[in-house]
């Protein structure tokens, strides 16, 4: 079986009606389905947590307690990679998640969005090079982001700017899920009149989040998909304890007038979010990633950079090329 | 003439001399007066500011904007100082209350200086407090200073932001500040107490000033009542102007969740009432009267000591907009005239290469006329004798 070589999956996974995870039986019996999620919001809005509540254990530890005498000056902008080995029903994935913190939490923050096109363009690049190797390398990973979930801000009001700014400049590059961070700020009325301001935005602002509806083909999975968009942007608590009751162990958190359980649908939309990241759009989000979004930057970049044939000598100019038409790009 | 004790002179008769009358006095006069109280809310956007305010003085003083003003202001990248006004009255006294909005502040990409503005409105009505009572006719003065600034710290969890910190220092050192925990309802108590906590770590390592009631007083409840007061401060603060009715059948002011209501008066769940305490039932005096005796006397000496009495503020044009523009059109300058240069280089070269292909040309020319001369004398050399012939 020829390695992983994009389009020959893709045209694979087409083919099926609903693109389920199981489909990619080569690839998941090797080492996992290559999954990678990129989070990103302003701190305070619970990424950490959601991580830990989506993979089930604690995979980034709680941060040490800040410094005050450093609390007037802002951490600038990291990237973190955390590894995890998913299974899913049946379904081995493995994820890789990003998050970044410092995202929006300085005092000027133009420079985020520009770092991050250059860490998605960045992966974009190294599959570019990867090939067109005449000899491929065939343990080689792909870590284009195929997802990326946007945490917005429970105001209350609309979108803020820098809301607005980020999937406007990203959306062109990954797959944009907008999701409500501590949504347990809101009541059911206000939750749901954030929602209907938060649409009315992105149709005011023409903001290109992932579009569900985008495979037409399948109306089946069109009707599902339509119910899908009308929960964006998704409310998202977290959970701080596991609770055990006669029915199992529940996930909670606790008020003084109350307690929510994260996966009940009635209360957040986390249970429905995981089940679209992980179960079902895991093969339409990495679909659309590589068929649309990289086949597009491919396209422009290579009506930039002038690539051609490329032999293994070449290999070195080749890189300093791709340098080249990179920084031409810019 | 009531009969109190008389002040400590065993000579005194049981009347006294009537001294002890002049609290009631001023009492009289206080309430026929009324008072003037300005309040500052400041903070980024969609942290409870004028739902607090609604519910601090039971009754709709902001209205919530509407969708086309909320879409202008998106990304406007200013911010406004908006001031409402209302008039209080309460078991016959009554407060003309100010308070001053300040939309915009920190809901930007860059931030850089938004803290800016309400620092100059601060400023400013210090410098009109003081214009007036430099004039001639002081009667009638309008009163604007702002009695306490209450700036809404958004409850990420961790610390306080950057902004928060530079916004803070530059209030603090010119008004009453009282940092406030909005929406304090996303925050479970274990959370709560830590943020709290950090926020004041913070605070006192970066020498942030805030509002310090005083502790003492006559009576040990309202001492006992002070200490808890400050001992709640960053007070974590819930809104809400409606009511709802819990799941044991009261009806209370609160927030109705699927999972249970959270109360604004109750004190398990929020700071509120001690907020309110603060603010108008216990300190209110005493936020005017440190405005009026330790920061606006700060100002004042500060300005007299270089300014002359009766001359103006000199102005500083800090203007960010004008800024911004500023860099913009220079921006637009440089290169317009970068273009013109490139077309004036471009034309130069065509010139070049005009002239030198018109020098080719003349050379090829030459070289023809060189060639045919060549060729006329070599024939003419070759034919001599016809030549001969001609010439005859």
């Amino acid at each position: 079986m020829a390695p992983s070589a994009p389009s020959i999956n893709s045209t694979m996974s087409s083919r099926m009606a609903t693109a389920r995870p199981s489909s990619y039986r080569h690839k998941s019996e090797k080492r996992g389905m290559t999954y990678n999620i990129m989070l990103v919001g302003q701190a305070g809005l619970g990424r950490r947590t959601f991580l830990n509540t989506l993979c089930e254990r604690a995979v980034i530890a709680s941060p040490e307690a800040p410094n005050p005498e450093t609390a007037n000056v802002a951490d600038p902008m990291k990237f973190d990679t955390y590894e995890v080995a998913m299974e899913e029903e049946g379904t081995r994935i493995s994820l890789t998640v990003i998050d970044t913190p410092g995202f929006g939490d300085g005092l000027d923050n133009t420079s985020c969005f520009k770092q991050l096109q250059d860490y998605i363009e960045a992966q974009f690049d190294e599959v570019l090079v990867e090939e067109s190797r005449v000899k491929r390398n065939r343990r080689y990973r792909d870590h284009r982001i195929h997802v990326l979930v946007y945490f917005i801000a429970p105001t209350g009001h609309s979108l803020r700017e820098l809301d607005i700014e980020l999937i406007r400049r990203l959306g062109e590059y990954v797959n944009i899920i907008p999701v409500i961070g501590r949504a347990d700020s809101f009541t059911v009325e206000e939750l749901d009149a954030f929602r209907a301001n938060v649409m009315r935005d992105i149709v005011y602002y023409k903001l290109p989040v992932y579009n569900f509806c985008w495979d037409e083909t399948d109306s089946e999975a069109l009707v599902e998909n339509r119910e899908i968009m009308d929960h964006i942007p998704f409310s998202v608590v977290t959970c701080d304890e596991v609770f055990d009751n006669e029915y199992g162990s529940v996930r909670i958190r606790r008020y003084p007038w109350g307690t929510i359980e994260i996966d009940d649908e009635a209360q957040c939309d986390f249970a429905l979010l995981r089940y679209i990241l992980l179960n079902s759009h895991i093969a339409d989000l990495i679909n659309y990633t590589e068929d649309m979004l990289y086949e597009n930057y491919r396209t422009k970049k290579l009506e930039v950079g002038g690539y051609g044939e490329n032999d293994e000598e070449e290999d070195d100019d080749e890189e300093e090329q791709a340098l080249g038409a990179s920084k031409k790009q810019e | 003439m009531s009969a109190t004790e008389a002040s400590g002179n065993p000579q005194a008769t049981a009347g006294g001399i009537g001294i002890a009358n002049l609290p009631n006095q001023l009492h009289k006069i206080v309430t026929k007066k009324g008072t003037n109280f300005s309040l500052m809310v400041v903070g980024e956007s969609g942290t409870g500011k004028t739902t607090f305010i609604n519910t601090l003085l039971t009754t709709e003083l902001i209205e919530p904007l509407d969708d086309a003003t909320r879409r202008k202001k998106q990304l406007d990248k200013t911010v406004d100082i908006n001031i409402h006004k209302a008039e209080l009255e309460e078991k016959m006294f009554s407060v003309k209350l100010n308070v001053v909005d300040t939309p915009g502040f920190g809901d930007y990409v860059d931030n850089n200086d938004c803290w800016l503005p309400v620092v100059d409105f601060i400023e400013n009505q210090y410098e009109q407090y003081l214009r007036q009572e430099q004039q001639p006719v002081r009667k009638g003065i309008v009163d604007m200073r702002v009695h306490a600034c209450l700036y809404f710290i958004r409850p990420n969890g961790h610390t306080l932001k950057p902004l928060d910190v530079r916004a803070m220092k530059a209030i603090g050192a010119r008004v009453n500040l009282i940092p406030v925990i909005a929406k304090a309802d996303t925050l479970s108590p274990t959370a709560l107490r830590q943020f709290k906590k950090r926020v004041m770590d913070v605070i006192d390592a970066q020498s942030i000033r805030i509002y310090q009631p005083p502790v003492e007083s006559d009576d040990d409840n309202s001492e006992l009542r002070n200490r808890e007061i400050i001992s709640a401060v960053p007070f974590a603060i819930i809104g809400s102007t409606l009511e709802v009715k819990t799941e044991d059948g009261r009806r209370v002011k609160g927030r109705q969740y699927p999972w249970g209501v959270a109360e604004v008066e109750n004190d398990q769940h929020c700071d509120f009432r001690k907020l309110r305490s603060l603010l108008i039932r216990t300190h209110m005096l005493d936020l005017i009267s440190t405005t009026e005796e330790s920061h606006y006397d700060k100002y004042r000496t500060t300005q007299m000591k270089t300014r002359k009495f009766g001359e103006p503020k000199p102005k500083k044009s800090e203007n960010k907009k004008f800024r911004e523009e500023e860099e913009a059109l220079r921006k637009r300058f440089t290169e317009k005239v970068k273009l013109e240069e490139n077309r004036f280089r471009q034309w130069e070269q065509k010139l070049i290469a005009e002239r030198d292909r018109l020098n080719k040309d003349l050379e090829q020319e030459h070289n023809l006329v060189k060639q045919l001369e060549s060729e006329i004398e070599a024939i003419s050399n070759a034919g001599s004798p016809n030549n001969k012939f001609f010439r005859k």
